[in-house]
């Protein structure tokens, strides 16, 4: 699974299924200040994620 | 959790319709598809709006639009629900090098969008100095010297424009942190506010359509509507005691689904309660600077930028 993050950097998620929320909590990202989309389309954050996926996570917190 | 079982990887499905679900509702334990989703917020802000009467008929509106996404979603939310309202979106250029810009281009490119007569004005101009230089040597207290300012600059223009009302695009995370922020500081003032005295004696009076909504709802209805766009952070954003509120608070939500409208609705009861108890209105009186309305003989505005304008004035003001 490859992961693309806010900051414009990507990383591999080498596991098992996992879903939305539990891919994040392992890259210490708290799931109630992102929204993660999918092939372009925003996936709830319990989704099961396959080997296969590519996610995009969009940072939701602004200052100002 | 329902689920469709044509996708590769199991993908959760709309508890009202059986459509891709875009959003899980983690209070109300069910999942949204899109047009589900936008609906929901509509509905909740429409009867946020009624709730505390926000609008009354004939009030010319002017609508706080930094350009980012909160005020961005607001502008549009209160075109779609109050059609035929008067509304002009007013913006405040603070004068922050790398970051205001490409916001007061995302504001501008909405207000043509959506045909919004569109005002703005300066730190420059009201000031003399952009935020940049004022807080030059006090970048640690960046937010709470650019929050006083702005507030001034706003209701200024806000006045301007013949606004009866002022809009503001605050969320429910925002408004959470303010509270948790009053107790940390032991803000007593604050704390013990009245429902009366929000937004400040003497200025326009201040309205928040989405206060129930928590952020990240209000950026999923950005995306889904075609309004959000990826902008730069406030470089001042992790000097502030709010970054750190932020935190905890968003990791308490996570654990306990509901903390931060409890909060909020908490700090609504307290202010609720004060109505009864009986309280000597402090006077106003105009700023002897300024002329704007204010309980001491400066307004704070004035006394940040003209009493001294060193450290302990700021300090001070800052908290």
């Amino acid at each position: 699974m490859k992961i693309h993050l806010q900051d414009g950097t990507s990383r591999a998620f080498k596991g098992g299924p996992a879903t939305v929320s539990q891919v994040l909590l392992s890259l210490g990202v708290n799931p109630v200040e992102v929204i993660v989309s999918r092939d372009g389309k925003v996936i709830p954050e319990d989704t099961f994620l396959g080997p296969d996926d590519v996610i995009r996570i969009i940072r939701v917190s602004h200052g100002g | 959790m329902k689920t469709d079982s044509g996708s590769p990887a199991l993908s959760p499905v709309c508890d009202l319709c059986g459509k891709a679900a875009v959003f899980l509702d983690r209070i109300r334990n069910r999942h949204l598809c899109a047009a589900h989703f936008i609906d929901d917020v509509e509905e909740r802000v429409r009867r946020t709006i009624q709730e505390y009467a926000m609008v009354q008929p004939g009030d010319r509106f002017a609508v706080a639009l930094s350009g980012g996404k909160d005020s961005t979603v607001l502008l549009h939310l209160l075109r779609r629900l109050m059609p035929g309202a008067d509304l002009v979106a007013v913006t405040v250029d603070e004068g922050i090098d790398g970051y205001r810009e490409a916001t007061l281009r995302s504001a501008g490119a909405n207000t043509r969008r959506l045909g919004i007569e569109h005002s703005t004005i300066s730190f420059l101009e009201m000031y003399g100095k952009t935020l940049d230089e004022i807080v030059r040597e006090h970048q640690d207290r960046a937010c709470g010297i650019c929050g006083i300012l702005r507030r001034k600059a706003m209701n200024t223009l806000a006045r301007r424009v013949g606004a009866a009302k002022l809009a503001t695009g605050h969320n429910l995370d925002d408004e959470s942190q303010s509270v948790l922020m009053n107790w940390l500081r032991g803000d007593r003032e604050r704390i013990l506010r009245r429902p009366e005295e929000f937004g400040g004696q003497g200025f326009i009076p201040r309205v928040k359509p989405l206060m129930e909504i928590p952020e990240k709802e209000v950026a999923l209805y950005g995306i889904l509507n075609g309004l959000f766009v990826e902008l730069p952070e406030c470089p001042y954003m992790h000097s502030a005691l709010r970054s750190e509120v932020r935190g905890i608070l968003t990791s308490l939500e996570r654990g306990h689904p509901g903390t931060m409208r409890r909060v909020v609705e908490g700090q609504a009861r307290l202010s609720q309660h004060l109505l009864a108890v009986p309280r000597a209105a402090r006077p106003l009186r105009a700023c002897e600077r300024c002329g704007d309305p204010s309980t001491a003989r400066l307004c704070q505005a004035c006394r940040l930028l003209h009493t001294g304008a060193g450290s302990e004035t700021i300090v001070s003001l800052d908290r």
